[in-house]
This record gives structure tokens, C-alpha cells and sequence, in this order.
């Protein structure tokens, strides 16, 4: 700042004076500095003879440089204060909400200003960030809040919270502890209202949920659904009534889940023990989590199946031996079969030939051929249309082995000698099964045939590779003309109310088009928009824009275009008119001017109204002529000049807004001159309220 | 770990999502008009097309773009995309195939032993998060391989993948 040289002289002697704020070189005596900047304390006195020091306390925060007078709130500050001190504001009242205490809500407000600085507020809501700030808080100082908490209090979905917890915290390498269950007992137990012998219901429950935690049953469950579990295994201990929906309407977890962790427990060594023992003795044994011994509990299940399955293949083994024997003596005796069975026969012909062929057909897994044979000798005894049956057995052999083991086991079991002692047990199943297996079959059959998964390289030029493709599937997948009409039709009488909704969308937007004006999203209907007035004078221009305009019967509008001539000699008068726009329409007629009758010279040409500004054109010689117009104006529109300079504007100029010109245009017979009114414009607007009566 | 075992650790994958695209527009009321086993949610701007041969659902919006899901495998996706493809361009529509990409693969996988997921999450303090009240399993975050690992206390993992370059993932 100071040079210690000094520019004229060169001399090196300056003087600085802190307190005229002078730099002064001794040897030329050149002012070389003032008005230097002090950063001296001053003092004032006080009214008391005391004294004050002069200035304020800036915090290194804020970084205002104005200080904050009797709005301390967001006036004029930077962006970056103005959102600490909003977020200070919600971190407090949140804080109070869950009764926590300064220190907590401190620290808080401290992960708020990180998160900021990392950008982690962006995208986001404010209120969730805050929430998940406080929590963080809650989690690193072991309060007994839970993120439901917060969730109920901002009404916001608790997994929403929860994500933007994670990743703050995770952002913010900050590492929260993990819950404790034990942390919410004291709090549910308050709830609870156990009275004097709260602490020790407290204390018992915090050893049962200790020993669940031993017996792993807290791991991967919300820690609120242990601790209503051991209150009320608690309470009851201590003779305390508490029932389950009391509980769950303190501990917030649903009736269910309560149910299932004192199941859970109750399967656990511990629960064996009596109260006494319980609260000495602690077992040393430890399960493993509920969920992993029901895993186990499948396996052993599905081991058993396998066994039984197993067991199965060997018994159907020997059937086989027998049925072969069956066979071949069917086949040395038939004339006697015939003879001896015919009855049956007759009876249940088909059935029966159905039940041997697939007993036969079942037998052999891979012969077909012979089994062709062989049922073709068996199906001559009793049925003619082999060829149908038999195929139709081969099919369902291959689908139907492994649903029908169960039913084989129970019909081989027989051990039948004769095939139709099977043939009735296997009606029963014949019955249902055929129509699973001939559909199962139709599935197996088309991906036999059906098109090989070829995959090769796709073709990245955007051409489609075709192979693999089986184009008669593809139009599986489409309709044909009638099913497109009919639904056509159903989508349409769906749908109807959303397709109403877009044409009127449209034809709103086709219209407004239309008409040159495009708004979007705006109800109102559209803006008529007149031809340009091509005129050469201003004067010209207004009177054309009168003529257009549709004006009202009430007003002499000849005598009003008079004015124009002489601005004071015309006979008629206007009152004035205090420029109330929005309120045209409840003052009627009183107040009302048609007339911009507190114009005046000095009038500026901004306050003429929008109406009036394409046409003035700014140039000053036409200012007194426009005026003089604008006197004869019968508008009343209000947007246009308030009597003085202040310009009440009432938004955009509605034209067509004919009911409240034509109560504005109502002209009133007053004892004012026009000269009068314009000379009177210094009153403004509440100065013509009163002259307007 | 996992073919060195005497028991090697099956890893299955269950879905996997792609998506390309047509490059061209699509009219969704055709789509929607003509097509069977089709669902159009005019307010969300799309249509969803199921096919059954592999068993996939896609989701089509007017621009070109679809992504498909439910396929049991790469090759599976590309399949069905491919297929979903010449479905329309038999609607009448001049359909290319570009841009095919996997966007994310879902596989599961059971470990033989629980897991104790508090100290779990101790001991792999910031790549693990375990936080009880919001899900039951721990999420294990691999960055440079763009992974999440959820661990359940069962044992049993779910494995996400997500980006370009998934095959050599799936093996390592």
C-alpha cells in the first residue's frame, strides 16, 4: 500500500498518519496517500457517558457486508448464507421435534455444511437432506431414534430417507455404528408405562435381546420387531398386561412379525428355561439364524425326495422283469386270454387298451421299435385302432414318466400279472394326465423343432440379422385385420377419457395457433389480436384505433374528439379519474374517467399505457399533440397514465374486456374543466379520489 | 474361491437387461393396436411387448429406444431383442438394429455358510453398508468393477453388474 518511496522526490521519509489517514512525504511534502483504510477500533459515547465500540460483529460465515437492520432474515445476502441459515432454521425445529439436545443439532448443522460443500444437496430435497443429516447425528451419537421417526415427521416415504442417508454417509466417509437394539428399549419402555417397575422390565428385556442376538436372530431384522418381542415376553414375565397390538402401536412393526420373532425365539434352548433361570443363567450354546435352518430344513426335504426317487427306479426295475414275463406268456396263451377276458373286453375296451399299451409303453424307455411290436401284439386282443393309440402312448411316455411315477408306484405296487387289473387304476390317471402331457408335448416338440439359437455378432450397421428368426412366430405375435379392429375398439372405450383430453389439448393449441398467439399452458382462451393501424399521425392512428375499438354507447364520443382541438375550451367535462385499474369494475361510473385526464405536459410518455406506446413515438413534437388525444381518449382503460407520474399498471391490456369499459366509460357531469384536470396531475391518484366526487 | 472347491459354488444368472435401438420413430398406437400380448401406458409414453420364446419384456418408446428385460443371458437378450426387432418391422416400421448393449446382469448365488453381517460390515467398513431398518442384506460395493454384492445373513448373495465388458466379469 505504502511505498516507501515517494514519487516525486524519491525521498524514502513518509509520514503516515493513522489518524488523518495521510501518507505524506517529508521531503516534498507531496500527499502521497489519504483516506487511508484504518482498521482501528473507534469509539462513540453513549447517551450515558459510557462508550461504545462503532461496528458490528460480522461472522466469517455470513460474509454480509450489510448488516442486517430490522429484516434479519434473507435480505441482500449470498446464496451460500442465506441456505445455511435456512437449513439452521429446519435442522432446529426438526431437532426440537425429536427432543434432541443443542450438541446434537450442532453437529448436524456441521454435516449440513459438508454435505453442501460436496454438492451432495443437489438433486435433491432439502428437507431430506436435513432429515438425513439429523439422523447421521443420531446414529453417531447412539440416540434412540429411528429414521421411521423422521420419516413420520416429514411425511416421506422411509426408503426415500434412507437412500439419501446412505449415501451422505457414505459420501462423507462418515461410518455409522450399527444399531443396537438394546439402544430403543429404555425409549419403548417409557412408552409402555410400566411405572415403578420400569427399569426392571427394561433390564429384562435388554437380556432377552441380548441372547437373541447370540442366537442370531437379529441379524438382517429391523432391531424395533426384536425389541417389541422382548418387551413383551418382559412385561409378561413381570406380570405386566401388555398386549400385542399395544405393542405394535408403540414399536411401530406389524402384528405378524411380532408373532414371528417370538416364534422364532421360541424355538431357541433359552425359551425352555424359567423366569429364575433365565435371569441366571445364560446358555452357552448358540443357533444359527432362523432363516438358515429353514434353508436347511428344505435341503434335507429335498434329499429326501431324491431318496424316495431313488427307491422308486428299483422297484419299477423289477416291474419290469415281471411285465416282460406278462408279455411274453400273453403271447403263448392268447386264444385263451380272448376267451377268458373277453368280458373285459367288451366292457371297458379302450380304457383298457389305453392302460396296457402305456403300461407296456412305460416299461421301455428307449426301445420304441419293439415296443412298437409288442404293443401292436397286445393292442390286437382288444382294439383295432392301433396306430393312433399307440403313437399316442409313445408321446405320452416320454412327457408323463416323471409326473407319473407317483401313480406307476402305486399301480407296479399291485404288481399286476394280468395288465387289466391295471388297466382301471390307470383310467383314473389316464384321465387327467393326457391333457397336460400332449401340451407339455407340443412345447417340447416345437423346440425340437423349433428355430436353433444362433447367435452370431450383431451387425453394428444397424442391419438386422435375420438368422435364427422364425418369421411364422413372429406373426404369432400380431394380428390380423379383425382382432386390430376389435382392439381398436376396446383400447378406445379404455382410454376414452385420456384421448379426450389430448384432441382438447390439441384443438386449444390449433386455435390458439391460429390467431398468431401460441401460449402455452395458458386456460384462457385465445388473445384476438387486431391488424396493425397503419396511420401517419398519432393522431391518425388513435382515431382509427377508437373507431376499431368497440366502444361504448354511454360516451359522446364527439364531444370527447373535440377536445382534441382545444384542450380547454370544450364544453364538456370529465371527471377525473383516479386510475383504478383493478377496481374498475366495482366503481361505477363515479370515479370513473374515460378521459387520461391528468395528463400534462410533463407527463412522461411511459405512463401513457401500453396502448398508447407503439404509437408515441417518443419524439417530443408530438408529445403535447398525443396528449391532447389522449385526453379525448375515451378509453378507460386503467393501464394507462395514473393523473400524476406514478404509473399504475394493471397488467396486460385486456381489449375485450367491453363490460368493464363500458362501466368505466360512464362520463359524469362534474364542474371540472378539462384545462383544470390537466392541470391538476400533481395529486396522484388519492388525490383524485377526492376531487372525484 | 469359486472352482476350487470340492462343491463349486453355482453362480445362476437370472436377468439381464439391454437395450438398443431402431433408429427410427415408432408410433406406439400401431404398436399397441396391432400386436399382441401388448401393454400401452399412454401417460408414461411407452409400451411394454412381451415375448414368450425367450421369455422377455420390453419396454418401447416412440423414439426408438428399447430396453428389454427377463432374459436368462446374454446371448438370450440379444435373441429376443432381435426378435422383438423383426416383430416390427413386420408392423410396418424401418427398423434397424443398433446399438445392442447389456446394460446390467443379475445373478444369484449360496454360500454353504451364514454370514454375520455386523461384523461383516465392520470389517469392510467403506466398500459394505449394512443398515437394518431399509433391507435385510448387506451391500457390498466393488467400484472398479461397477458390482453390488448383497449379502444376505443366509448366506446367499445377489450379484449385480452393471456396464460394457460383463462376460470376463461373470467368470472372474
Amino acid at each position: 500500500m505504502s511505498s516507501k518511496v515517494c514519487k516525486n522526490c524519491g525521498g524514502s521519509d513518509i509520514d503516515v498518519d493513522q489518524a488523518r489517514g495521510d501518507a505524506v512525504c517529508m521531503g516534498c511534502g507531496s500527499v502521497l496517500e489519504d483516506n487511508i483504510i484504518v482498521s482501528e477500533v473507534e469509539f462513540v459515547e453513549t447517551g450515558g457517558g459510557g462508550s461504545l465500540a462503532v461496528g458490528q460483529f460480522v461472522s466469517a460465515e455470513a460474509g454480509a457486508k450489510h448488516p442486517s437492520f430490522g429484516d434479519a432474515h434473507l435480505t441482500g445476502r449470498e446464496s451460500r448464507a442465506q441456505t445455511l441459515q435456512k437449513a439452521k432454521q429446519h435442522i432446529n425445529t426438526l431437532g426440537h421435534q425429536l427432543q434432541m439436545n443443542q450438541h446434537c443439532l450442532d453437529t448436524a448443522y456441521n454435516f449440513y455444511k459438508m454435505a453442501l460443500i460436496k454438492h451432495l444437496t443437489r438433486g435433491r430435497k432439502a428437507s431430506h437432506v436435513i432429515a438425513a443429516c439429523l439422523y447421521l447425528v443420531c446414529r453417531t451419537e447412539g440416540t434412540p431414534h429411528m429414521l421411521l421417526d423422521l420419516s413420520d415427521l416429514l411425511q416421506v416415504n422411509v426408503y426415500v430417507l434412507g437412500k439419501t442417508f446412505l449415501v451422505l454417509a457414505r459420501e462423507l466417509c462418515i461410518n455409522a455404528p450399527a444399531i443396537d437394539p438394546c439402544l430403543y428399549i429404555p425409549r419403548f419402555a417409557q412408552l409402555l408405562e410400566f411405572g415403578e417397575k420400569n427399569h426392571d422390565v427394561s433390564m429384562t428385556a435388554m437380556r432377552l435381546v441380548q441372547r437373541m442376538k447370540r442366537d442370531w436372530m437379529h441379524t438382517g431384522r429391523r432391531p424395533s420387531g426384536l425389541c417389541g418381542a422382548a418387551l413383551l415376553v418382559a412385561a409378561r414375565m413381570h406380570e405386566f398386561r401388555r398386549t400385542i397390538k399395544e405393542i405394535v402401536s408403540v414399536v411401530k412393526v406389524c402384528e405378524s412379525t411380532l408373532r414371528k420373532r417370538l416364534i422364532e425365539f421360541e424355538d431357541t434352548p433359552t425359551s425352555q428355561l424359567t423366569i429364575e433361570e433365565f435371569m441366571k443363567i445364560d446358555l452357552d450354546q448358540e443357533c444359527d439364524p432362523p432363516c438358515f435352518t429353514a434353508g436347511l430344513r428344505k435341503k434335507k426335504a429335498h434329499e429326501l425326495e431324491m431318496e424316495l426317487k431313488k427307491k422308486m427306479d428299483d422297484v419299477e426295475d423289477e416291474i419290469h422283469g415281471y411285465e416282460d414275463e406278462i408279455d411274453a406268456e400273453l403271447q403263448s396263451s392268447r386264444p385263451k386270454l380272448r376267451g377268458v377276458y373277453a368280458a373285459y373286453v367288451k366292457e371297458d375296451c379302450e380304457n383298457d387298451n389305453d392302460g396296457t399299451l402305456t403300461t407296456s409303453s412305460k416299461m421301455e424307455d428307449d426301445e420304441e421299435p419293439e415296443e412298437v411290436d409288442e404293443l401292436q401284439a397286445v393292442a390286437k386282443h382288444f382294439g383295432k385302432d392301433l396306430g393312433e393309440l399307440t403313437l399316442e402312448a409313445l408321446i405320452k411316455l416320454e412327457q408323463k414318466r416323471s409326473g407319473e411315477e407317483e401313480e406307476e408306484e402305486e399301480e407296479e405296487n399291485q404288481e399286476g400279472d394280468v395288465p387289466q387289473r391295471k388297466g382301471p387304476s390307470l383310467e383314473s390317471i389316464l384321465g387327467t394326465m393326457p391333457s397336460a402331457a400332449t401340451l407339455g408335448l407340443s412345447e417340447s416338440i416345437n423346440n425340437c423343432i423349433g428355430d436353433e439359437k444362433e447367435n452370431d455378432g450383431a451387425a453394428d450397421s444397424g442391419e438386422l440379422d435375420l438368422s435364427g428368426i422364425d418369421d411364422s412366430e413372429i406373426e404369432l405375435y400380431l394380428l390380423d385385420d379383425r382382432e386390430v379392429k376389435i382392439k381398436t375398439a376396446l383400447w378406445m372405450a379404455e382410454n376414452s377419457d385420456y384421448l379426450k383430453e389430448q384432441k382438447e389439448k390439441e384443438a386449444k393449441i390449433a386455435k390458439e395457433k391460429e390467431l398468431g398467439i401460441y401460449k402455452e399452458k395458458k386456460p384462457r382462451g385465445p388473445v384476438k389480436r387486431r391488424p396493425p393501424i397503419r396511420a401517419s399521425t398519432a393522431d391518425e392512428a388513435i382515431e382509427k384505433m377508437l373507431e376499431q375499438k368497440k366502444i361504448s354507447s354511454k360516451i359522446n364520443y364527439d364531444v370527447l374528439k373535440d377536445l382534441n382541438i382545444k384542450p380547454g375550451a370544450s364544453p364538456s367535462r370529465k371527471p377525473e379519474s383516479p386510475k383504478k385499474e383493478l377496481s374498475a369494475t366495482t366503481l361505477t361510473g363515479r370515479n370513473r374517467k374515460p378521459i387520461r385526464a391528468g395528463l400534462s405536459l410533463s407527463t412522461p410518455l411511459s405512463t401513457l399505457g401500453k396502448r398508447l406506446q407503439p404509437f408515441i413515438t417518443g419524439q417530443p413534437n408530438k408529445k403535447l399533440a398525443v396528449e391532447q388525444v389522449a385526453n379525448s381518449n375515451p378509453l378507460p382503460e386503467p393501464a394507462g397514465a395514473p393523473a400524476s407520474g406514478v404509473l399504475v399498471e394493471s397488467g396486460p391490456v385486456v381489449y375485450d374486456d367491453a363490460a368493464a369499459d363500458e362501466e368505466e366509460e360512464e362520463e359524469e357531469e362534474t364542474c371540472v374543466s378539462a384545462m383544470e384536470l390537466m392541470g391538476s396531475n400533481d395529486y396522484g391518484c388519492d388525490g383524485d379520489y377526492d376531487d372525484g366526487f | 474361491m469359486d472352482s476350487s472347491n470340492d462343491e463349486a459354488l453355482d453362480i445362476i444368472v437370472t436377468n439381464v437387461v439391454a437395450t438398443f435401438r431402431t433408429r427410427c420413430h415408432l408410433n406406439l398406437r400401431t404398436i399397441a393396436l396391432e400386436g399382441t400380448n401388448v401393454i400401452y401406458k399412454p401417460e408414461v409414453g411407452k409400451v411394454l411387448m412381451k415375448l414368450r420364446k425367450p421369455t422377455i419384456t420390453a419396454s418401447i418408446w416412440s423414439s426408438g429406444k428399447i430396453i428389454c428385460t427377463g432374459a436368462t443371458s446374454e446371448d438370450e437378450a440379444k435373441l429376443g431383442a432381435r426378435r422383438l426387432a423383426r416383430c416390427l418391422q413386420k408392423l410396418g416400421f424401418k427398423v434397424r438394429f443398433s446399438a445392442f448393449r447389456v446394460v446390467n446382469v443379475l445373478a444369484v448365488c449360496s454360500m454353504p455358510f451364514a454370514v454375520h453381517l455386523i461384523d461383516f460390515t465392520k470389517n469392510n467398513r467403506p466398500i459394505a453398508s449394512y443398515e437394518p431398518e431399509l433391507h435385510p442384506a448387506a451391500t457390498y460395493r466393488i467400484k472398479n468393477l461397477k458390482a453390488t454384492i448383497q449379502v444376505f445373513s443366509t448366506g446367499s448373495l445377489t450379484v449385480t453388474v452393471r456396464g460394457s465388458a460383463l462376460k470376463w466379469k461373470l467368470q472372474s
